[in-house]
């Protein structure tokens, strides 16, 4: 095995079964920080028994398996790569540095950098341990544009004796874009006022094309307006996407948290007093159903002409 | 049954956090204490199966003197008792922290051990599989529900693939995500029922660090961005750089 490994995660998107996107990032760092310490690096790609795929001790059985004699290991942060990781964390008796968004290198050792308290924090970790873990957020890295050398695990583990047994009740086949993924997320909250007006929004994102999807603040998921996985926020999912649009949502503190990540926030409200307009490179104060609808023909003219 | 819930005093997801002097913690004068949201999920998760199945909740903290208070808290909603692992300090590492979890949890032959999938303070969301590791039981972490049968336990867990249901026995560790549902206000009767019940004490030894925390600091301050009202042309720029974004 080589001495930096990424670990690969395959997802199944609409358009077919792949790797998660957040692979070419850790590949990124990967190539950076082999050149510059001297190391060699490999995407590791881990075959398990479909009957253990899904369930994270088996997943993170074979990492710790694979990766005894490595020097770094990385995953992305998604809900799985935390779980499976902090298991061969457990495994392999080491630290891990859960939910990066940034790295350094000084005199040949890496420094991660990750938000605590929702982000009002940052702190830069060093890693005491041979293998080093390191989970990192989604689309926090550039994605690598060379070839990897992809190295195949196979899981020692019987496929007999699953710990636990996962059912998958409703996979998400088809889909589109997650809220981490996408390049542009268009949000509601509850301005929104009820689960019916969403067809602005969904308007919206169509003209902003197939990178674009979207998400919600958390009262919008407690009410069952929108699916659980559509919640951005301290307690949902933290997004970095290039463009974040918050309509009608007012900017509690728990919600920045999930959105600082964000390269540009544009904000959408009738209070010209709501927190959002705070963090926003943009801001509209007005009327979103008066608003939201405006943009999307401003856009959908832009292409026409 | 009896039930373990780990619970951990963060400060108030409201509070304003500065960093000491030292450069390696926070300032905690003046801050607001919590029982962190995911935590305080699992510890009603906990009261409801002990109320529907019979047993007892044990609501367990590793912490300086203050997170006593949080203890007091979670035996004013219900848990029938409380132990505290004194130390003086939190762990950064939370290898550290779910190790001294272990060794006061190990001994005391829980049937289920219910947490939070992650603390809203350190987010590493590390604790639930490295107990689970610790005490070599199943685990299922980021559950959004939960149904308890006898040994057989349902959970549900969101992924960005799929809906998945996990069917596993107890003994078992759970994840609990704040999703599943708002905890209860503790009632006036249970206030005062908590004053009166003693926390118990387990003496942990912390092993030593090996994350080692180089430096914490503010993020970088943001500008601030351009506000104007509908109508006033901010409308056209917000759309132009939307139609850039779209490549429309």
């Amino acid at each position: 095995m080589a001495e930096i490994l990424v670990i690969e995660e395959a997802v199944t998107f609409a358009a077919g079964d792949g790797t998660h996107p957040v692979t070419r990032e850790l590949c990124h760092a990967a190539d950076d920080i082999a050149r510059r310490t001297g190391h060699e690096w490999a995407s590791l790609e881990v075959a398990l028994p479909e009957a253990l795929l899904r369930d994270p001790a088996a997943f993170g059985e074979a990492i710790a398996e694979a990766s005894r004699d490595s020097w770094l290991v990385m995953m992305g942060s998604t809900s799985l790569g935390r779980d499976v990781m902090a298991r061969a964390a457990g495994l392999l008796q080491v630290p891990l540095a859960q939910d990066c968004t940034a790295y350094s290198v000084t005199d040949g050792s890496p420094t991660f950098t990750r938000p605590l308290y929702g982000g009002k924090v940052l702190v830069d970790v060093q890693l005491k341990s041979r293998p080093m873990l390191a989970t990192f957020r989604p689309r926090a890295l550039p994605a690598f544009d060379g070839v990897a050398r992809v190295l195949k695990h196979v899981a020692c583990r019987s496929p007999t004796s699953p710990v636990v047994q996962v059912d998958v009740c409703a996979a998400r086949v088809g889909r589109t874009l997650g809220v981490t993924e996408a390049d542009v997320v268009v949000s509601g909250g509850r301005g929104m006022v009820g689960p019916d007006n969403w067809h602005i929004l969904e308007e919206l994102v169509s003209v902003l094309g197939p990178r674009a999807t979207l998400a919600c603040s958390r009262p919008v998921s407690d009410e069952g307006w929108r699916p659980r996985a559509e919640h951005v926020g301290q307690t949902g999912q933290a997004i970095a996407p290039d463009v974040y649009i918050a309509c009608g949502i007012s900017g509690a503190i728990q919600h920045v948290a999930g959105i600082t990540g964000s390269k540009c926030i544009i904000a959408i409200n009738r209070d010209a007093d709501a927190p959002i307009f705070k963090v926003a490179d943009y801001g509209i104060v007005g009327d979103l159903f008066e608003v939201v609808p405006a943009l999307t023909q401003a856009i959908r003219a832009f292409g026409d002409s | 049954m009896k039930i373990a819930v780990c619970i951990k005093q963060t400060p108030d997801t409201e509070a304003r956090i500065l960093v000491a002097p030292s450069g390696c913690s926070i300032e905690e004068a003046g801050l607001t204490w919590i029982i962190s949201p995911h935590d305080e999920s699992a510890l009603e998760q906990a009261l409801q199966i002990r109320d529907r199945c019979q047993g007892r909740v044990t609501a367990v903290a590793l912490g300086p003197a203050r997170v006593k208070q949080a203890l007091r808290e979670a035996l004013a909603m219900g848990a029938d008792e409380a132990l505290h692992l004194p130390c003086d300090a939190m762990p950064a590492d939370a290898a550290v922290t779910a190790a001294a979890l272990a060794q006061a949890l190990a001994p005391r032959t829980f049937d289920l051990i219910l947490t939070g999938e992650q603390s809203i303070d350190q987010a590493g969301s590390q604790v639930p599989q490295r107990l689970a590791v610790a005490l070599g039981w199943p685990c299922v972490t980021a559950v959004e529900g939960l149904e308890v049968d006898g040994n057989s336990v349902n959970a549900e867990r969101p992924r960005e693939q799929a809906e998945e249901t996990v069917r596993f026995e107890l003994p078992a560790v759970v994840g609990i995500n704040r999703r599943i549902g708002e905890p209860r206000y503790p009632s006036f009767r249970g206030i005062m029922k908590a004053k009166r019940k003693p926390i118990g004490v387990a003496v942990v030894t912390l092993d030593e660090e090996a994350m080692v925390r180089v430096r914490m600091r503010a993020p970088k301050a943001k500008k601030q961005g351009v506000v104007g009202a509908y109508g006033s042309g901010i409308e056209d720029t917000v759309a132009a750089l939307l139609a850039g974004a779209a490549k429309v």
